[in-house]
């Protein structure tokens, strides 16, 4: 696909230990177009969280890429120096993270971060910048955003102190925003505000989000496309109404299945049982093998890609037709 | 037979259906309810808001104030006043044996300050808690000890509710020892086994410590010391806000299966809608420390009354609804030190008029059986 804005390819990522490399993240490839919103979905330790991170050059040591390839319209950023890649980081990716108390300083303004992040990639003066600011801050539903801007963070609330990291990650109008759970930290209310506020802004602007939740609900309403990831791979992409109401995987069929709803009343929920395989303790073959309730001899011994299945893709032998018997 | 022997049993036929090959999946509870238990505890048609059986819980209008001042020194140098934070402030509510009553509500609504009060963690500033008729304020060493084994306790956080240097046969083992349940080791052995079996844990697990076990496991946990003392009543405080779903899912069917084993009650405090509409029999709506709605479920979910329900319940996201256009509500939870006069909930309410702004709505009872604290409601605007 030559019109993607951003092009993951055979990502694999690696955290050396004593006992060998563990393998945290393996054969992730996945594209985003312009303007569109992606889901990454999975449980703790799936890996979107490290995925994420891999794309806006910040892996924490000593875990590393260690193949594959990321492109951003075209460009490879992974291989970029540290310097490039903080250019590229701000002005071309904004990043918002889990918790907005944490992703501001809390010794500055918020006006003087954003100034900062402003001047930093775009060339304006200091006054223009900071009428930007103010601009941005008003554009995130901060009331009075003349005078909030000289406060510190500690001094907005949760929902606010979040519109600010949306308002610093937009600050240089990037192409692609990587959010890593967002709304994770806020009430049910407030998330509503936030999710509408950041679809609204960036089909405003044209910015394509990797959206990276644990909560299926968001992303229903939020994204176009979703992948599943499940102990490091992602085992189902797809558009997000057919992930959701026909999965693949029967991984995804059993988070889908295990989420409570209030549109409907079920005596019990599905369960998976057991848990998530730590990374050196992962099955040969599908890592869900273990687990799945429609286990194959050959899930236990060939690990299956990506392969069709109906609108989606999915990564189970189910849907090879070569594999005998295997109707979906 | 006891409630235990029950759950033994229960645990045993769970077991046996595994082992046959059947996913435990939608099993009818075969088990009787235990005598104690009302038959039907789930029939959200029973009498809605008062239960007609002598409830287990009693809570009379209990209020919990928090003195937030500054140090007296401060106090008299910079002139500032005493400053009271109303957490809780006049909730009144039953639970029925066998019932699930959820509470709901975002942070700091003060639901977790009345899981406190109904344990004992809090004193009530004003108002009683009732147990089984028992005062729970009143009773004091062996009878207040008795009445404290039939409550118990699931903590929100895994890790932090469960002591990292004791083996998890110790963690299980105190209740029974602090209750004098059991005397000879060898029987406490056995009965830490059983507990943990009926959590889907293994006997051998007992000797090992918390760290070695995942959320979900520990969660297990948790509410395995939680069953040692054979409680009556469970108060769970968010028991699954820090796992994944499809944990999630596995501890709300072991709950459920435990509920219908032994005939549990359960006050569930959440803040996620989905689950309590997963759980409930009966959900009360918290904000800024008062119960704004108090209906069953049903009722709830279907035809919610106070502005804040409906818009708790137009806020949740929802897997069913993918590409929908959401109207956010505006505003937040004011600041509970200085909260708004009337009804608080006014300065985001769209239905607000003046009397809502002066007067502070009481819970009165709505025209399809549920209990609403709002003016708009009681004078037909809703």
């Amino acid at each position: 696909m030559t019109d993607a804005l951003l092009e993951v390819r055979k990502l694999r990522v690696e955290f050396p230990t004593r006992h060998g490399a563990l393998l945290a993240l393996d054969d992730i490839s996945f594209t985003i177009a312009p303007g569109e919103v992606l889901g990454v979905v999975g449980e703790s330790g799936a890996g979107k969280s490290l995925t994420g991170a891999a794309i806006i050059g910040l892996l924490e040591p000593p875990g590393r890429i260690a193949d594959g390839e990321i492109r951003l319209l075209g460009r490879r950023i992974d291989t970029l120096p540290p310097a490039e890649m903080r250019r590229v980081r701000g002005r071309e990716i904004g990043a918002i993270f889990q918790d907005p108390l944490t992703s501001l300083n809390p010794l500055y303004t918020v006006g003087r971060q954003l100034v900062e992040t402003i001047q930093t990639h775009l060339p304006m003066t200091a006054s223009q910048a900071r009428a930007r600011a103010v601009e941005l801050l008003k554009a995130t539903g901060i009331p009075a955003a003349e005078t909030r801007i000289d406060h510190f963070p500690h001094q907005f609330s949760g929902g606010m102190r979040q519109r600010v990291v949306i308002a610093l990650a937009l600050a240089a109008d990037p192409r692609l925003i990587v959010a890593d759970e967002p709304t994770t930290a806020l009430d049910v209310s407030i998330q509503a505000q936030i999710i509408t506020l950041l679809k609204t802004l960036c089909q405003e602007n044209g910015t394509a989000i990797m959206l990276v939740t644990h909560d299926m609900g968001v992303i229903a309403e939020t994204a176009d496309r979703v992948a599943v990831m499940y102990a490091g791979r992602i085992v189902e992409i797809g558009p997000v109404a057919d992930v959701i109401h026909q999965p693949r995987h029967p991984y995804t069929i059993g988070l889908m299945g295990s989420i409570p709803s209030i549109s409907e009343d079920r005596e019990r929920l599905e369960q998976i049982d057991g848990a998530m395989p730590r990374l050196n303790a992962i099955p040969p073959g599908c890592a869900f093998n273990p687990r799945c309730p429609r286990v194959m001899p050959v899930c236990r011994e060939r690990r299956p890609e990506l392969m069709d299945a109906g609108s989606s893709q999915a990564a189970c032998w189910l849907h090879d037709p070569d594999v005998a018997g295997a109707r979906p | 037979m006891n409630t235990i022997e029950k759950l033994a049993e229960r645990a045993r036929e769970l077991a046996e259906r595994e082992a046959a090959g059947k996913p435990a999946q939608a099993p009818e509870p075969t088990v009787p309810p235990p005598a104690a238990a009302p038959p039907e505890p789930r029939t959200p048609a029973a009498p809605p808001v008062t239960a007609a059986i002598a409830p287990l819980i009693e809570v009379d209008d209990i209020a919990k104030v928090f003195d937030v001042s500054a140090p007296w020194l401060n106090r008299v140098i910079e002139r500032k006043p005493r400053q009271l934070l109303y957490a809780v402030d006049g909730v009144s509510f039953s639970i029925a044996r066998g019932e699930t009553l959820a509470l709901v509500g975002e942070s700091g609504c003060g639901k977790s300050t009345v899981a406190r009060m109904l344990v004992g963690l809090y004193r009530p500033t004003r108002g009683t808690v009732r147990i089984d008729g028992h005062d729970l304020a009143r009773l004091s060493g062996k009878s207040g000890q008795a009445l404290r084994r039939r409550i118990q306790m699931i903590f929100q956080d895994p890790y932090a509710s469960l002591n990292p240097r004791w083996q998890v046969s110790e963690i299980i083992a105190e209740p029974i020892r602090v209750h004098r349940l059991l005397a000879r080791p060898t029987d406490i052995t056995r009965r830490v086994g059983e507990l943990l079996q009926h959590v889907g844990l293994t006997p051998a697990d007992a000797a090992r410590f918390p760290h070695q076990f995942s959320g979900g496991q520990r969660q297990r946990i948790s509410i395995a010391r939680a069953l040692a003392s054979q409680p009556e009543f469970l108060v769970c405080d968010e028991p699954t806000s820090a796992l994944d779903v499809s944990v999630q899912a596995q501890v709300l069917n072991l709950m459920r299966d435990l509920q219908r084993a032994a005939g549990l009650t359960y006050l569930f405090i959440s803040h996620n809608l989905a689950v309590v509409h997963h759980v409930a029999d009966r959900v009360g709506v918290m904000y800024l420390g008062r119960i704004v709605e108090l209906a069953p479920k049903t009722t709830l979910f279907a035809n919610p009354q106070h502005p804040y329900t409906r818009m708790l319940l137009d806020a949740i996201p929802d897997t069913a609804m993918t590409g929908r256009a959401r109207t956010p509500v505006g505003g937040e939870v004011p600041n509970p030190l200085n909260p708004p006069t009337g009804c608080t909930f006014h300065p985001r309410c769209p239905l607000a008029d003046a009397r809502c702004r002066r007067e502070t709505p009481r819970l009165l009872p709505t025209a399809n059986g549920a209990q609403a604290a709002c003016h708009a409601v009681e004078e037909g605007r809703a």
